[in-house]
C-alpha cells in the first residue's frame, strides 16, 4: 500500500497529541470552565479521524481495539452511576456532591471525567465502525491517484 | 417512612440502567451471565416497587426525591426531582410487572436470534427509560426519557433485520415517533418561557395563574399530541401496527403494554394535575373523541387484519382509545376505569402477545389464513389465549368485564348527568367496540386454533414450559383481576385517582407545606366512586333485556324479503375482501384442500362495510410520507381548535 502524501503525514503526527492534550484539557476543567466531557471526548476521540487521514485505514484497525473501547464505555457508564450511587450509601441523596462540597474539586469533577471517558470511547467506537464501512479498494484508489497528483514528476 | 426506602424509585431506574451497561459488559461471551444479569435487575426493579406499595399507596405518602439534594431555594426548583405519588407509583407496577414478564419470555423466546447481547442491552434501558419517565418530577426529564425510550423501541423493532419489513416499520415508527418527540419539546419549551421552571408540582401551582394565555393553550395541544403520538392515538395508528408486526413479542408486549400506557400517563399528568382543565367541555369533547374515534377505526381496521400481530397491534390500540376515552370524561369515575383498563390492558394484551409469540416461536408464521387447528397440537397455548380473548372481549369472569363495564358506567353518567347526548354516543360505540373485538377474536381463535390443522403443521410441539410461565402468570393476572375487582379497587385505583385530585398534596409534597395554597391551589372535592355496578344483579338483568330487545327488533326488521337485494357475486367485491378462498365456495373446488379461515367468518359484514373498509384500505397507504403527513395535520389542527376556543 502506497504511503500516503507527507503533508498529510506530518500535520497528522503534529495535531495528534495537540488534539489529545487539548481533549484531556477541556475534560479536566470541565466543572469549571465552558466545554466539559462531552466536548473534550469528541476531542480526544477525534485523534482516530487524523490517524485515519494520516496514514489510512489499515493503521487505524492495527492501532485501536474497537472491543476495548467498547467494554471502556460500558465501564464509563457503570463508573458514572456508581459515583452518583455513592450518594446514596453514605446516607445522603442520588448524586449528592460528596467530596470536600465548596472546594474546587467536586464530585462533580469526577463525573465529568467519566463522560469524558465515556464519550471518548463511545465516539471512537462508533468512528471506526464508521471507517471500516468505507470500500477498502475505494481507499487505495484515491490513495494512488492522491499520490499521483501530489508526486507529478 | 422508612429512611431509605426514598431511595427506592431512583435505585429501581439504576438497577435497570446499570443493568443494561452490565450485559454489554459480560454478556458478549457468556450467556449465562448474560441472563443472570437480566433476571436480577428486572426482579430487582419490581421487588424495590413493590416495596413502595405498602408506604405510597396505602399510607397515601408522596415522595419527593432531590437529585444531588437540591431543594427548592425560595420557591422555585431549581434542581431535578422524582415525585412518586400513588398515580406514578401505579403505572410504575404496571411497568415493571410487564418488564419482568417480558424478560421471563424473552430467555426461551429469543433463543433462535443472535446477537441477543444488544437485545437485553436495549430491553433493559427501554424498561429503564420507561420507569423514569413515570417516576419522574420533572417535565425535561420526561422528555429525555420519552427520547430513550422512542429510539430504543425502534432499534428492537428492527432488531430482527431479517424479516420482511422490519427496517421499514422500524422507519416508519422512528420517523412518526420523531414528530411526537418534537412536539412535546416545543410544548416544554413554551412552559418554560412562560413560568420558568420545569418542575411538574410548581408548574401545575404556576398555570392557573397565566390566566387564558395563548403560548400556554399552544404547549397543551402541542403536549397532548406529543404524549398522543405515544400512545398512537388515531391518526398515527398505522405505525404502530407496521411495528408490532415485525417486532419480537416480547418488545410488542413492551409497546402495547408500557409504552402506551407512558403516552395514557402523559396525559392524565398534563390534563388533570397540570393544566388542570379536565372540566372544560372542549378539552373533555377532545381527548375523548381522539380515544373514541381511535377505538372505532382500530377495531374495523384490526377486521381486515391477516397477521395475528398485526390484528393485536391494531386491539391493542383500540383498547388504548377506550382508557383515552374515559380519562378525558374529567369525571373521578371515568379517571378510575380508565386507570383500571390501563392495568387490565397490559395484563390481557401482553397475554395475547405472548401467546402469539409462542405460535410464532413454535410454526414460524404469524399468518392467519395459513395456521389452523393448532389447538390439537397447542392445547395449553391455546387455553391461555382464550383466556386473553375474553378477557380483552369483556366476557363475565375476566378483568375486560370489569373495567369494561366501568367504562360504559362512567361514560353513562356523564352524559346523564351533564343532559349531553355526545357521551352517550361514546357509550355506544365503546359497546360496539366491545362486539366487533369479540368478532375478531372469533376470527383469530377459528383461524390459529381451530379449524383444521394444515400439513406442514402436523410436526408441531407445544411451547416450552419457559415460555408458558410467564403467560400463565399473565393469565392468573387475568382472572384474579376480574374476580376480585373490590380488591383492586381499594388497594389500587382508590390510591391512585386520590392522588390525582389531591393537588395540594402532591404540590406541596415538592413545594414545601402551603405552597398550594397560596396560588390559590385547591384539590378536588373528594368523591365517593361509585363501584357497585360491576356486579349488581340488577344491572345484569336490565343488561339481559335490553340484549334480547335488540336481537328482538333485529330479527323481526331484517324480513326475508330485503334477502333478494343481498347480491352475493365476487365481482363487486371491493380488493380488501377478495381472497383467493372465496373462490372455493363461489366457484367450486378449486382448491383440493380447503378450510374455513377466519377471514371467511364474518364476509357478510365485510361485504355490506365494503365502501368503508375500501377507504379505509386506500388511506393506509403505507408511505411513511402519507403518515407523517396525517400527524402533522392532526397536531396543526388541534392546535388551530385549541387556540381558537380556549
Amino acid at each position: 500500500m502506497k504511503k500516503k502524501n507527507i503533508i498529510v503525514r506530518c500535520a497528522a503526527d503534529l495535531f495528534l497529541p495537540l488534539a489529545c492534550v487539548f481533549g484531556c484539557y477541556v475534560v479536566f476543567h470541565g466543572n469549571t470552565s465552558p466545554g466539559g466531557g462531552f466536548q473534550g471526548g469528541v476531542l480526544i476521540a477525534s485523534a482516530i479521524l487524523l490517524v485515519f487521514l494520516g496514514h489510512g485505514g489499515s493503521k487505524v484497525k492495527g492501532s485501536f481495539s474497537e472491543r476495548l473501547l467498547h467494554s471502556s464505555e460500558t465501564i464509563a457508564e457503570i463508573m458514572y452511576v456508581v459515583i452518583a450511587l455513592i450518594g446514596i450509601f453514605t446516607g445522603l441523596n442520588f448524586a449528592v456532591n460528596f467530596v470536600f462540597a465548596g472546594h474546587q474539586f467536586e464530585t462533580s469533577t469526577l463525573m465529568n471525567d467519566a463522560v469524558g471517558y465515556h464519550v471518548m470511547a463511545g465516539i471512537a467506537c462508533l468512528l471506526i465502525l464508521m471507517l471500516s464501512t468505507l470500500d477498502p479498494d475505494e481507499d487505495a484508489a484515491n490513495e494512488s491517484s492522491e499520490g499521483k497528483e501530489a508526486d507529478p514528476k | 417512612m422508612n429512611g431509605f426506602l426514598v431511595n427506592f424509585p431512583i435505585l429501581a431506574i439504576m438497577t435497570l440502567f446499570v443493568g443494561a451497561f452490565v450485559t454489554s459488559l459480560v454478556g458478549r461471551r457468556n450467556a449465562v451471565a448474560r441472563n443472570i444479569v437480566v433476571a436480577v435487575s428486572v426482579t430487582a426493579a419490581l421487588g424495590m416497587i413493590l416495596a413502595l406499595v405498602k408506604p405510597v399507596m396505602l399510607d397515601g405518602q408522596i415522595i419527593a426525591y432531590w437529585l444531588g439534594g437540591w431543594q427548592p431555594v425560595e420557591g422555585w426548583a431549581i434542581g431535578i426531582s422524582l415525585e412518586v405519588d400513588a398515580l406514578s407509583l401505579f403505572f410504575g407496577l404496571i411497568v415493571t410487572v410487564a418488564v419482568f414478564v417480558s424478560g421471563l419470555y424473552s430467555f426461551t423466546y429469543m433463543n433462535h436470534d443472535d446477537s441477543l447481547v444488544n437485545y437485553y442491552t436495549l430491553f433493559l434501558m427501554l424498561s429503564g427509560s420507561v420507569l423514569g419517565l413515570v417516576l419522574s418530577g420533572d417535565l425535561f426529564n420526561i422528555f429525555v426519557m420519552i427520547e430513550i425510550m422512542t429510539f430504543t423501541a425502534v432499534a428492537l423493532t428492527a432488531f430482527r433485520t431479517g424479516y420482511d419489513g422490519a427496517l421499514e416499520g422500524a422507519f416508519k415508527y422512528l420517523v412518526v415517533g420523531s414528530l411526537g418527540s418534537t412536539s412535546v419539546l416545543l410544548g416544554i419549551a413554551m412552559i418554560y418561557s412562560q413560568v420558568h421552571t420545569l418542575n411538574l408540582a410548581q408548574i401545575a401551582a404556576l398555570i392557573p395563574g397565566q390566566g387564558a394565555n395563548p403560548v400556554m393553550i399552544a404547549a397543551f395541544a402541542f403536549l397532548f399530541m406529543g404524549f398522543g403520538t405515544k400512545a398512537f392515538l388515531f391518526p398515527f395508528h398505522p405505525l404502530a401496527a407496521d411495528a408490532h408486526a415485525v417486532a419480537p413479542a416480547s418488545i410488542s408486549l413492551m409497546i402495547s403494554g408500557v409504552l402506551t400506557k407512558c403516552g395514557v400517563y402523559g396525559i392524565i399528568r398534563l390534563v388533570y394535575v397540570l393544566y388542570q382543565n379536565y372540566s372544560t367541555p372542549f378539552v373533555s369533547y377532545l381527548v375523548t373523541g381522539f380515544g373514541a374515534v381511535s377505538m372505532f377505526v382500530c377495531v374495523t381496521m384490526a377486521f381486515n387484519q391477516h397477521n395475528f400481530k398485526r390484528l393485536l397491534a391494531f386491539h391493542s390500540i383500540s383498547q388504548v382509545g377506550y382508557v383515552i376515552t374515559v380519562v378525558g370524561l374529567g369525571s373521578a369515575l371515568g379517571l378510575n376505569a380508565g386507570l383500571y383498563h390501563a392495568m387490565n390492558h397490559t395484563i390481557f394484551k401482553g397475554l395475547l402477545f405472548l401467546t402469539a409469540g409462542a405460535v410464532q416461536h413454535q410454526t414460524g408464521s404469524l399468518d392467519l389464513d395459513g395456521l389452523g387447528g393448532l389447538s390439537k397440537k397447542m392445547p395449553k397455548t391455546t387455553l391461555l389465549f382464550l383466556i386473553g380473548a375474553a378477557s380483552i372481549s369483556g366476557l363475565p369472569p375476566f378483568n375486560g368485564f370489569a373495567s369494561k363495564w366501568m367504562i360504559y358506567q362512567a361514560a353513562f353518567l356523564k352524559g346523564v348527568y351533564d343532559g349531553n347526548f355526545f357521551y352517550v354516543i361514546v357509550a355506544v360505540v365503546a359497546l360496539i367496540t366491545s362486539v366487533l373485538t369479540l368478532a375478531s377474536f372469533v376470527k383469530v381463535s377459528q383461524s390459529v386454533f381451530f379449524g383444521q390443522l394444515p400439513e406442514q403443521y402436523k410436526e408441531v410441539k407445544e411451547a416450552p414450559f419457559a415460555m408458558r410461565l410467564p403467560m400463565w402468570i399473565l393469565a392468573v393476572l387475568c382472572v384474579v383481576t376480574g374476580l376480585f375487582p373490590n380488591f383492586v379497587q381499594t388497594y389500587l385505583l382508590t390510591p391512585a385517582v386520590r392522588a390525582v385530585t389531591d393537588l395540594t398534596g402532591y404540590i406541596d409534597a415538592a413545594m414545601g407545606a402551603g405552597y398550594a395554597a397560596n396560588h390559590g391551589i385547591a384539590s378536588w372535592p373528594v368523591t365517593v366512586i361509585p363501584v357497585t355496578g360491576v356486579w349488581n344483579p340488577v344491572s345484569w338483568l336490565l343488561l339481559l333485556f335490553c340484549v334480547t330487545c335488540g336481537v328482538a327488533i333485529v330479527a323481526l326488521l331484517a324480513s326475508p324479503s330485503d334477502n333478494s337485494k343481498l347480491h352475493i357475486s365476487s365481482k363487486d367485491e371491493s380488493d380488501e375482501e377478495r381472497n383467493d378462498k372465496y373462490e372455493s365456495f363461489f366457484s367450486g373446488e378449486e382448491a383440493l384442500y380447503s378450510q374455513v379461515g377466519g377471514s371467511d367468518l364474518f364476509w357478510g359484514f365485510k361485504h355490506n362495510w365494503r365502501k368503508y373498509f375500501s377507504f379505509m384500505h386506500d388511506w393506509h397507504s403505507g408511505i411513511v410520507n402519507d403518515y407523517a403527513l396525517y400527524g402533522v395535520v392532526a397536531i396543526a389542527l388541534v392546535l388551530l381548535a385549541c387556540i381558537v376556543i380556549l
